[in-house]
């Protein structure tokens, strides 16, 4: 019986090849954007998926509280904090401490070579993650001091073979650490992709026997993942570190006006739902992620809106069939198989094209989504999986109900011909067409606001100059007591040249956060409950000049001076935090820091740090004549390669040992829009494919309902009516869903791009330009869509279509 | 085999009942070819409608076979109408998507017999026609009398004990017309209970009974 109505179903969508091509392009397309989405979507929340015991891992994260109020949240906790809830804690089963170390320097055969991802990890390492061992023993790795665990391409890289347990290795030339372990590097959705951990007992014989880390509690910095049992109970957990760490801290903070908390994050939340500070590697973005899926959704709903639409406009053509098929014995149930056989298999030819274009696709997905899906998509169980329940919601969801419509009919009305009495569904149709523009209209208006807002981060000034300046990564091979000598007549030697502007180093340059974070700041003589957190960047007496900042008030950092080894210079923010509204106020003034009084030189205009979706931060610039750090040079774009060949030489010749690694500093700001604009991107990509599904519905609906108004049409034009007169009858319904559409999709829009406008400390200014330019776009879309078939039934010959009838 | 009591079919139009068929009695046994006759409105096409449980009735009683159609429920009703009714058309009402074939086969899909069930069956009632040869033509492909021929023989498939045709010559020419009424005759003959609609009193002259129709009314000169 199937093969008998995918038969009739097959030559019913060869008859309407129109109609037929219009909704499996739609859906094709829907299933296409949707499968690729989903791919990304589900790659996004698969991180650490493969870590046998994720359900139990969870990262101990710390909340600070300044007087009361949630100041910063932190990735990284107390040193104590692992060794110390464990002793107190039966669910807690092990605990691994991470310190994040950067990159590191090693050699071979005589050549710099950079290690970029170093941890110093405890020896639970392994028994927690899973990360499985090449070489070496599980239960030996990492527990003394000055070993290290290797993984396999680094290994590989730097000896060419994962045979190396017992083999030495040299860290930036501070001494000889055994190789214990070599393990399978880690997955791409992973956040901990370690190249070399280096064992956490190193660090604390590294800190001395007065620094001990174990006891360590007003510390930071150190990750703490905890293994709980498996039935322990998180909540209860998190409140068993309420006294420990009271007992620990309490009564210090207590002074300072502040508090911490400290909370579990389970694993496999972190990649989505974390943003803090101190993280061990990019974080994604939750919200994005579901904004996307949505987005795929709403394409293919457009496309099975446009199956329900044209299947029910046709239904009168369908009548008649059914009529006779009732007559001649069919129940309504078989009736009710068989359009649903003809939904599925349109469907059917829909899922295969889907498959071409996705193969397509594939490579030029991944270019504007930064993603890197690849064939063996093709061999994945969950494609598959995906592809099925969509081609099965959409056999259903589009399907049963024109099935359900067509069924109903009466064979005795309709044999006599009696189509007159027939529900048009013309409100249902309507209501779908107002809902598919609505949908483009939201998304247009989305892209718009997404575009302006990357446009106006990317156009406002930053406060600090960022162009044609060379950065060389800091060096970490050489830093002693001779550095300052060096660095001095290095940057001598450098400024000799005159395609070299000034030169400065730092702790931090713009485009990333300022790692350095220091509490405890307060003005001499102030209470303690007044201590505040800051940013702090250290510098030389460069910066200030090179990166063209400009002071409000007191002066920039000059040897002139010969007191300004204790200067700092705040940004305006960090002034207002301190308690000066006017900046000339700060000047003079003395503050605590870390034990020493510094005197406030000069107050910064605020700049951009980071990218303009975060907020100034209070931020101190403190000279530090002799900082190691970023070298920052400014170059002339002319010369550009002379240059960097000239500081390359200089480089190797004062910091031997060391890898030069260089970039530009507006491209290295840039890449903080990168995840933005591809957002963008991929935004505007799904909207286009989605008002191109909905036109194609337009299309169709358009070309069946003046296909019927075809007589009447006639008729008007024999009377006399103008062509003009016969187009607006004809575009008057449109334009009026049109409109009920935009007065729909224009609060909704604002209203979400507004919300995803607070994902921003920097605005754009919303402009009801913004909403009626997208909407005017899609009058002018829709208008062309259905002129392709009202202009030739509004001149056609009236004499031609009246015979037809 | 056909029992019916004062059977009442009416539409409300504007407050009032419109009477469509009005306290009809009519009784029919197994064997008998009877043509219902009547100016046009006069409710033909209602009653055998009604009589073909493709259209209700609003009052009276219909006993068909054993059993009370006023009684059961729609599946069944359709169960029963399925076994024994066929239907021929004035309009004949191919499916035009499908092939000859195709619409013979049509009610034996229905009624979920086999594929070999069926290839016998269609190719004997296609024998029986003389249109073998056109069964892979589409109905578009086919004059008046040859879709006719199709619609009986799609009518026949299922061996219906009941053949209603609502005027089955009115769009052939006489000849055509002709033919069409010698079957009836020889399947009558064969022992299947006709109910024809028609205006020709030559036509209604192959049936054993005549009843005519007025206003909904059985006219009782019968
Ligand atoms: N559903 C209906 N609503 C209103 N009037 C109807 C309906 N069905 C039939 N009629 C009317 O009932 C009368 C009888 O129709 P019909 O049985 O088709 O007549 P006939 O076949 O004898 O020409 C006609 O006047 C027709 O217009
Ligand atoms: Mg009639």
């Amino acid at each position: 019986m199937i093969k008998n109505y995918l038969k009739i179903a097959f030559r019913n969508i060869i008859l309407q090849k129109g109609y037929s091509l219009i909704n499996i392009t739609g859906l094709a397309i829907g299933i296409t954007a949707c499968v690729l989405i989903l791919q990304y979507v589900s790659f996004e929340l698969s991180y650490e998926n493969f870590q046998v015991n994720k359900d139990r891992i969870y990262r101990v994260q710390q909340d600070r509280y300044d007087n009361g109020k949630l100041s910063t949240q932190w990735a990284a906790g107390a040193f104590a904090v692992g060794n110390s809830f464990k002793d107190a804690i039966p669910e807690i089963e092990d605990y691994v401490k991470l310190v994040q170390q950067g990159q590191v320097t090693t050699e071979v055969d005589n050549e710099p070579t950079k290690i970029e991802k170093v941890f110093f990890a405890s020896s639970a390492f392994f028994n927690i993650f899973t990360y499985p061992l090449i070489a070496g023993e599980k239960n030996n790795a990492l527990k003394e001091p000055f070993t290290i665990a290797v993984s396999e391409t680094t290994a590989k890289r730097i000896f060419g073979t994962t045979n190396i347990v017992g083999k030495r290795m040299d860290l930036d030339r501070k001494g000889n650490f055994t190789i214990t372990a070599v393990y399978k590097d880690a997955p791409v959705n992973t956040q901990l992709k370690p190249d070399i951990l280096i064992s956490y007992d190193t660090y604390v014989k590294m800190n001395g026997p007065d620094n001990n880390p174990e006891t360590a509690w007003s510390w930071d910095g150190c990750l703490t993942y905890l293994l709980l049992r498996k039935d322990a109970d998180i909540k209860g957990v998190e409140k068993k570190f309420i006294p420990i760490v009271e007992k620990a801290t309490g009564a210090e903070y207590k002074k300072l006006n502040a508090a911490v908390t400290y909370l579990l994050q389970p694993l496999t939340d972190i990649h989505l739902y974390s943003n803090y500070m101190m993280e061990p590697a990019p974080n994604g973005d939750g919200k994005t992620i579901y904004l996307l899926l949505g987005i795929a959704f709403f394409i293919v709903i457009i496309a099975w809106v446009n199956y329900i639409n044209l299947a029910t406009a046709r239904a009168i053509t369908r009548a008649k069939e059914v009529g006779v098929r009732k007559a001649i014995g069919s129940q309504r149930r078989q009736l009710v198989i068989q359009f649903l056989s003809e939904s599925a298999l349109l469907n059917g030819f829909a899922l295969l094209l889907a498959l071409i274009l996705v193969v397509i696709a594939i490579p030029g997905f991944n270019a504007i989504s930064g993603h890197q899906l690849s064939f063996s998509l093709l061999s994945n169980f969950n494609f598959w999986i995906s592809l099925a329940v969509l081609f099965v919601a959409g056999v259903f969801l589009s399907g049963l109900y024109p099935a359900f419509v067509l069924s109903r009919f009466n064979p005795v009305e309709v044999l006599k011909g009696n189509t007159g009495g027939i529900k048009q569904h013309a409100l249902l149709r309507k209501s779908l067409v107002v809902f598919q523009f609505t949908a483009s209209l939201f998304l247009l208006i989305g892209t718009v606001i997404v575009y302006q807002q990357i446009q106006y981060m990317r156009r406002q000034s930053l406060g600090i100059n960022v162009d044609q300046t060379l950065v060389v990564n800091r060096p970490g091979v050489g830093i002693d007591s001779t550095f300052l000598q060096k660095m001095t007549a290095f940057k001598q030697e450098l400024q000799q040249q005159n395609t070299i502007g000034n030169i400065t180093v730092s702790t931090s340059i713009p485009g990333q956060a300022v790692d350095w974070n220091a509490g405890g700041i307060k003005l001499v003589g102030a209470d303690e409950s007044t201590q505040k957190q800051y940013r702090v960047i250290g510098m030389d007496y460069d910066f200030i000049k090179t990166y063209g900042l400009k002071l409000i008030a007191g002066r920039a950092f000059s040897k002139d001076f010969g007191s300004d080894k204790n200067s700092v210079i705040f940004n305006r923010k960090a002034a207002e935090q301190l308690g000066f509204n006017k900046p000339e106020e700060a000047i003079g003034k003395k503050i605590d820091f870390w034990g020493e009084q510094y005197i406030i030189e000069g107050v910064a205009e605020n700049f951009h740090q980071q990218s303009l979706r975060e907020a100034y931060e209070p931020l101190i610039l403190r000279l530090i004549p002799d900082v190691s750090g970023y070298l920052s040079v400014k170059v002339n774009p002319a010369q550009t390669k002379q240059t960097i060949a000239a500081v390359k030489a200089g480089w190797n010749k004062f910091f031997p040992g060391n890898t030069f690694d260089y970039f530009f500093l507006d491209d290295h700001f840039n890449n903080q829009y990168k995840a933005d604009q591809r957002f963008g991107q991929v935004f505007g990509l799904f909207t286009g494919l989605a008002i191109l599904v909905a036109c194609l519905g337009l299309f169709g609906l358009a070309s069946f309902t003046t296909l019927q108004r075809k007589k009447e049409i006639g008729i008007r034009k024999v009377l006399g009516a103008p062509v003009l007169s016969i187009l607006n009858l004809l575009y008057r319904e449109f334009a009026l869903l049109l409109l009920i559409a935009f007065a729909i999709a224009v609060p909704v829009a604002a209203f979400s791009t507004s919300q995803w406008l607070q994902g921003y400390a920097f605005r754009m200014q919303m402009h009801w330009v913004y909403f009626v330019l997208p909407f005017i776009a899609i009058i002018a879309i829709a208008l062309i869509t259905v002129s392709f078939q009202t202009i030739k039934a509004a001149v056609a010959n009236p004499v031609k279509s009246l015979r037809t009838e | 085999m056909i029992n019916l009591k004062h059977i009442f079919k009416w539409v409300t139009v504007g407050g009032s009942r419109v009477f469509l068929l009005k306290d009809i009695n009519l009784e029919v046994k197994e064997g008998e070819f009877i043509s219902i006759m009547g100016p046009s409105g006069s409710g033909k096409s209602t009653l055998l409608n009604v009589i073909g449980m493709l259209d209700g009735f609003d009052e009276g009683e219909y006993h068909f076979l054993q059993e009370s159609v006023h009684t059961l429920k729609e599946k069944q009703r359709a169960q029963l109408y399925k076994q024994y009714i066929g239907f021929v058309f004035q309009a004949y009402h191919l499916i035009d998507e499908l092939t000859v074939y195709e619409n013979i086969e049509t009610p034996l899909i229905y009624q979920n017999l086999k594929t070999s069930e069926r290839k016998a069956m269609v190719a004997d009632m296609l024998d029986r026609f003389n249109i073998v040869g056109k069964k892979d033509l589409f109905p578009a492909q086919l004059s008046g009398g040859q879709q006719q021929l199709v619609g009986i023989a799609r009518a026949l498939i299922a061996k219906p004990k009941l053949l209603l045709a609502d005027e089955p010559t009115g769009n052939l020419n006489s000849k055509q017309g002709e033919e069409i009424m010698e079957l009836f005759k020889q399947l009558n003959n064969e022992g299947v209970t006709i109910i024809q609609v028609t205006h020709s009193e030559k036509n209604a002259a192959y049936g054993s009974r005549v009843i005519n129709l007025l206003d909904g009314r059985k006219e009782i000169n019968q």
